[in-house]
C-alpha cells in the first residue's frame, strides 16, 4: 500500500536557497575559467566550481530536501552509496564546467556541458534514493523519471548559457536562480516519480548502521558554511582585482 | 626613431618578458634594456625600447590592452615616468637575459618625415588625464574637456581616441571580462550598450549607435565623438578577439546633425 508523503515547506524553500547559493558560487567561479592563465589556475577554478555545484548546490540541497519530506518512516542511508553520490555530483559538475569554460564557447559545448551537469544532478539524486534504507520499497513511474532528467538537462543548459553569455546582474543572479530551478525541479519531479510501499516492517541489512538524515546535518552545515565563505572570498578577490587594475 | 622607457605592472612574472617582448617586436621596436622584479604587489617590468615614432601609438595601445598588463606607463627616454614601481637602474641587456626576445628585427630605415600634420596623440597629456578618468568614472566629461583644451588642435582627435581606447579597455577588464567571448552583435548589446549608457544617452540599432546630446559635441564647436569611438573599440576589442573592432563616425551634432552616429564593424 503506497505511503503518503508530506513536506515541510520551510525546508523546501531552504533547499532551493542552498541550491541557488551553491549555483551562484559555482557559476561565478566557472566564468573565471576562461581567464585562467595556466593549467594550475584552470584546475583550481574547475575543482572549486565543481565542488560548489556538486557538493553545495546538489548534494546538500538533496539532503535538506529529504529532511523536508516526511514519509512516516525512519530512514537511514547507506554510507558508501551516499559518498558515491557526492563523488558523482562533483565529477559530473566539474566535467561540465570544464567543457563549457575551456576555449571558445559554442552551442555544441553548451549541449555537452548541460547534459553532463543535468545527468550529474539526476544521478546524484537517484543514487541518494538508492542509498535509502527503510521498511518500504520504492517504485518509480519511469515517464516522470525521464521528465526529471529532461528538466535537469534543459535548465542546466539555460543556466550555463546565462552565466557565460550575459554580463551584469542577470549573469550573476539570473544564472544562479535558473540553476536552482534545475536542481530543485529535478529533485522534486524525481520525488513525484517515486512511490513508497510498506513492506511489512522488513528493514534491509545494515539499516541500524546507516546514516540518519539528522547525522548528515553537520555535513550539510559545513558545506553551506564553506559555500558562504567561498562567496565572501570571491567577492573580496574580485574587489581587489578591480582596484588593482589601473587604466 | 624614438626610445621609450616603458614600465609595466603585472600580477606575475612568469612568461611576462616573452609575451610583452613579442608585442614590442611585433610593433617593429627593439628591446635595448630590461629589468624584471617582483614584490608583494606583483611583477614589474621596465623596458627601454627603440623603434619608429609612428609605431609608438600602436605599441602603447597593444600594451594597454594586453591581458597580462594591469597598468603601464610609457615616456620618451629621459623623461620622468611616474609609475610607482620599485624600479632601479635598468641594466644593459645581456645575452642570457635577452633570450626570449633577442630576435630583433633588422634595423629599420628611418622613416621619411611626413610633411602633413602629425596624427600621433599627445601621449603625455593622455597619460596625465587617464588616472583622473579612472578615479571619477563615469563622471569624466570635465576631464575630457580638460584634455581637449590641453592638446594642440592637430592632435586633439587622436588624443581623444587614445583616451577612449584606454578607458574602454580598462572598463572591459574591470566589469565585463568574466564569461565567454561574444560575437560582435552580442558584444554590442551586452557590453557596449550598458557601458556606454553610463556615459551618455544612447540608441542602438544593430551595429549603429546614436549618442544623444553628447556633452563633447556642442553644435558649432569641435567634435568630441572620437572619444566614444575609441571607447567602443577598446571595450569591444577584447571581447570579440581575435578580431579587431573598428568604429566609423557617420555624423556629429557639432556639424549640425540631430545626434552623433557611429557604425561598429570588425
Amino acid at each position: 500500500m503506497p505511503m503518503p508523503m508530506s513536506y515541510n515547506w520551510l525546508l523546501v524553500l531552504l533547499s532551493y536557497a542552498v541550491a541557488v547559493l551553491g549555483s551562484f558560487t559555482a557559476l561565478q567561479l566557472a566564468v573565471a575559467i576562461p581567464l585562467a592563465r595556466n593549467q594550475r589556475q584552470k584546475t583550481a577554478a574547475v575543482a572549486m566550481a565543481g565542488g560548489a555545484m556538486g557538493l553545495g548546490a546538489i548534494w546538500a540541497m538533496h539532503f535538506i530536501a529529504m529532511l523536508a519530506c516526511d514519509s512516516g518512516m525512519d530512514v537511514t542511508y547507506d554510507p558508501a552509496i551516499t559518498a558515491l553520490s557526492a563523488v558523482v555530483a562533483f565529477a559530473a559538475c566539474s566535467g561540465g564546467l570544464l567543457l563549457v569554460g575551456d576555449g571558445q564557447f559554442s552551442w555544441l559545448k553548451l549541449a555537452g556541458a548541460g547534459t553532463c551537469m543535468g545527468v550529474g544532478v539526476a544521478s546524484m539524486h537517484y543514487l541518494g534514493m538508492a542509498a535509502m534504507m527503510m521498511p518500504a520499497t520504492v517504485n518509480y513511474d519511469y515517464g516522470v523519471v525521464f521528465l526529471s532528467f529532461v528538466i535537469a538537462v534543459a535548465a542546466s543548459m539555460a543556466a550555463l548559457w546565462l552565466a557565460f553569455n550575459l554580463r551584469g546582474p542577470l549573469q550573476m543572479i539570473g544564472s544562479a536562480l535558473v540553476m536552482g530551478v534545475a536542481v530543485c525541479g529535478m529533485h522534486y519531479t524525481g520525488m513525484a516519480a517515486a512511490t513508497f510501499e510498506d513492506n511489512g516492517g522488513q528493514v534491509p541489512d545494515g539499516y541500524a548502521d546507516g546514516l540518519r538524515v539528522g547525522n548528515l546535518g553537520v555535513t550539510i552545515f559545513v558545506i553551506t558554511a564553506t559555500l558562504l565563505g567561498l562567496t565572501l572570498v570571491l567577492h573580496y578577490w574580485r574587489q581587489r582585482y578591480r582596484s588593482s587594475l589601473s587604466i | 626613431m624614438v626610445e621609450l622607457e616603458i614600465q609595466v605592472h603585472s600580477d606575475r612574472r612568469e612568461g611576462l618578458l616573452t609575451e610583452l617582448g613579442h608585442v614590442v617586436v611585433t610593433n617593429h621596436f627593439s628591446l635595448l634594456r630590461q629589468r624584471l622584479t617582483q614584490d608583494s604587489r606583483g611583477a614589474w617590468l621596465s623596458m627601454l625600447v627603440r623603434g619608429p615614432a609612428e609605431q609608438r601609438f600602436a605599441l602603447e595601445e597593444m600594451l594597454g590592452t594586453h591581458t597580462r598588463v594591469l597598468s603601464f606607463e610609457a615616456a620618451l627616454a629621459g623623461e620622468v615616468t611616474p609609475l610607482s614601481a620599485p624600479v632601479a637602474h635598468i641594466p644593459r641587456i645581456t645575452e642570457t637575459m635577452a633570450q626570449p626576445v633577442v630576435e630583433e628585427p633588422a634595423p629599420m630605415p628611418e622613416p621619411p618625415v611626413a610633411p602633413t600634420a602629425p596624427v600621433t596623440p599627445d601621449i603625455s597629456q593622455v597619460e596625465h588625464i587617464l588616472p583622473k578618468l579612472a578615479q571619477d568614472y563615469p563622471h569624466i566629461y570635465p576631464w575630457l574637456v580638460a584634455l581637449e583644451n590641453s592638446v594642440a588642435d592637430s592632435v586633439r582627435e587622436s588624443s581623444l581616441i587614445l583616451a577612449g581606447r584606454r578607458t574602454g579597455a580598462w572598463v572591459y577588464k574591470r566589469d565585463y571580462a568574466m564569461g565567454a567571448k561574444l560575437s560582435l552583435s552580442d558584444a554590442i548589446k551586452r557590453i557596449g550598450v550598458p557601458a556606454l549608457k553610463l556615459l551618455a544617452d544612447i540608441e542602438q540599432h544593430g551595429v549603429h549607435i546614436n549618442i544623444l546630446n553628447s556633452p563633447l559635441c556642442t553644435p558649432g564647436v569641435q567634435s568630441g565623438c572620437k572619444f566614444y569611438g575609441g571607447y567602443l573599440e577598446g571595450l569591444l576589442g577584447a571581447s570579440v578577439t581575435p578580431k579587431k573592432v573598428f568604429v566609423r563616425h557617420l555624423s556629429c551634432r557639432s556639424a549640425g546633425a540631430a545626434h552623433c552616429s557611429m557604425e561598429i564593424s570588425h
